[in-house]
């Protein structure tokens, strides 16, 4: 099996072991974590992130922060895959019994740091970064920034530090589904031009289709060549993608389907979403 | 580039600014100790151009980015770094509340947050520079530590002990030069959290900080000699022993360069009631409005509720 090819079998694994989780128990965000999903598989199974299985404290792994923190449930069965923790955790999600939560915080194994407020995670990998950078050690950290996240001013704190400090180690992947709470980020308060924005903060910039596997393991192989600036790669992705009347919906932020919906969305979850 | 000759500040004969001697002492040990960093959204202090020119590789410029900042040294903590991040009371406090909320308190991260010129310390710049309420905002957080010296001596222990044991802890310094009341005699003891400066008979002033100091140098000279008063730099978390100190007096009185709402003398009366004590208390804070207006920090104490001769009379 070629390696794309076992990629896009990681890619249909991941969105229904989501969305089994999310719909036993009525709690997450499928839509959301539906959209990052290539990029969290490139990171795990494309040989970008460092990692130990069954080590989630291996003292020199790379660190990834799920910024957009809503969607950091979205790695949980990833987590599992690499052994972090049992494999039954994640039928015990959302519930008082398990140890995982929607949003993703520093007690489960994996999770780096606690997400959920946005744009803290950019100044805390910021230290990761410089900390790494200053014992001269080769760490990197790993950044899924949500198109939301750049509304706050703290991100844009953070994105000045970190290329005047030369943090060529940070990585941020933005989910660029365009969407945020009440509509498209272009009809609420415009976002573009966003490659720009980020460039004259100093950053390196890659513009990729974020559900193509060839075109975002190029961008993220680039960034691990250090070049003395961090590098931000705008993932363009669709929210949902994957359940056909979920697919650049607004409402399904934080919407539960319902019986018949979900039928429909195992369906889809059966095929192949992407090529 | 020459070096420069510096003030040692810890041994200055002088009394110093505690800024200084509070880098200075922070210094000493990053001196030794490579883990150790210091962050500034750029306050400066003529101790702190040592340390940058002697361990750049130590010190961080965060930027004018006090929320940043806040999220920066939790990552640095997660990379086993001691961090103290240093700015004007108001700005790393309020400004970036929520970053210390979920980066630091939340992920409960040993951050020292450093304010300096707390309650009317920047008298002459106004509210954007005043912390009248940064009591009340921080001692909610369920994990941090509180702590307010009075003079330098006591503030060299509590750094010494941060290093030694790094938590999440808000130092509250404060602007101005004050005289030294802690020495040999008269010994601080942080873990204990409070000193019984004055053993008085039926009342006690409870303070901490400018004003305790303050008090204490009205109330040496002062002819009321039964007026006890007690130094409660740790108003977060309060001592359980501090209840047997405070049982002895009919009535308490708590002096703050705070609004009352929340603040200092809430904790006490919070204290008191977890504890189902029953005690006539009187808080004393400052008037709540916002002032602008010239004259200096003593000016604005008299005239907004804290002419501490006024109330030593009162009492």
């Amino acid at each position: 099996m070629s390696n794309k090819k076992f990629l896009i079998n990681k890619s249909k694994w991941l969105r229904k072991e989501i969305f089994e989780m999310v719909v036993k128990v009525n709690q997450g965000h499928i839509a959301s974590s539906f959209s990052q999903v290539e990029i969290v598989i490139s990171l795990f199974y494309g040989s970008i992130l460092r990692y130990k299985r069954n080590n989630p404290k291996y003292k020199d792994r790379d660190r990834l922060i799920i910024s957009k923190g809503h969607s950091a449930m979205g790695i949980y069965p990833i987590l599992a895959d690499i052994g972090y923790f049992s494999k039954k955790e994640l039928k015990k999600y959302g519930t008082p019994q398990g140890i995982l939560r929607i949003y993703g915080d520093k007690s489960i194994p994996g999770i780096d740091a606690t997400s959920g407020s946005l744009s803290q995670a950019p100044g805390i990998a910021c230290g990761f970064c410089l900390a790494a950078k200053r014992d001269k050690k080769d760490i990197k950290s790993f950044l899924v920034l949500s198109d939301g996240e750049h509304y706050e001013g703290s991100l844009w704190e953070s994105a000045m530090f970190a290329s005047h400090n030369n943090l060529d180690n940070l990585i941020c992947i933005i989910d660029r589904n365009k969407q945020i709470i009440l509509g498209k980020d272009s009809e609420c308060l415009n976002l573009e031009p966003l490659g720009e924005k980020w460039k004259s903060f100093g950053w390196n910039v890659h513009d990729v289709d974020g559900h193509d596997y060839d075109d975002l393991l190029y961008a993220l192989e680039k960034s691990l060549i250090p070049n003395g600036k961090p590098t931000a790669i705008i993932a363009n992705t669709v929210k949902g993608k994957g359940v056909s009347f979920m697919e650049d919906v607004t409402r399904w932020h934080n919407t539960m389907p319902n019986s018949s919906q979900i039928k429909i969305a195992r369906k889809d979850l059966e095929k192949n979403t992407i090529k | 580039m020459k070096k420069r000759n510096y003030l040692d500040f810890s041994i200055s004969k002088n009394t110093p600014y505690m800024r200084d001697v509070f880098i200075d002492e922070v210094y000493f040990a990053a001196k030794k100790n490579k883990d150790i960093y210091f962050t500034t959204p750029d306050m400066g202090a003529p101790s702190l151009d040592k340390f940058r020119e002697e361990i750049p590789s130590q010190f961080i410029h965060s930027g004018i980015c006090e929320q940043h900042m806040i999220s920066m040294a939790a990552g640095l903590t997660l990379m086993n770094k001691t961090i103290f991040c240093y700015a004007m009371a108001p700005f790393i406090t309020s400004r970036c509340y929520e970053q210390i909320k979920c980066s630091v308190a939340a992920m409960d991260r040993p951050v020292c947050l450093v304010g300096i010129g707390v309650g009317l310390g920047y008298a002459d710049a106004g509210p954007t520079h005043y912390t009248t309420e940064d009591i009340a905002t921080m001692r909610v957080f369920p994990n941090i530590e509180i702590v307010t010296p009075s003079d330098v001596t006591s503030m060299k222990v509590i750094i010494k002990d941060i290093i030694k044991k790094p938590r999440f802890l808000f130092l509250r310094l404060d602007r101005d030069v004050m005289s030294d009341i802690y020495n040999k005699n008269i010994k601080f003891d942080l873990k204990k959290g409070f000193t019984n400066l004055i053993n008085g008979k039926k009342k006690c002033i409870i303070s901490c900080g400018f004003l305790l100091n303050k008090i204490y140098q009205k109330l040496k000279i002062s002819n009321k000699k039964d007026i006890g008063l007690i130094d409660l730099y740790k108003v977060k978390p309060i001592n359980k022993s501090f209840l047997k100190e405070i049982k002895k007096y009919d009535e308490i009185i708590t002096v703050e360069e705070q609004w009352t709402d929340g603040g200092f003398g809430s904790a006490v009366l919070e204290f008191l009631n977890i504890n189902q004590i029953s005690k006539k208390i009187k808080r004393y804070g400052l008037e709540k409005k916002y002032y602008f207006e010239n004259g200096g920090r003593n000016y604005l104490h008299n005239k907004f509720g804290l002419n501490i001769d006024k109330i030593i009379k009162d009492i």
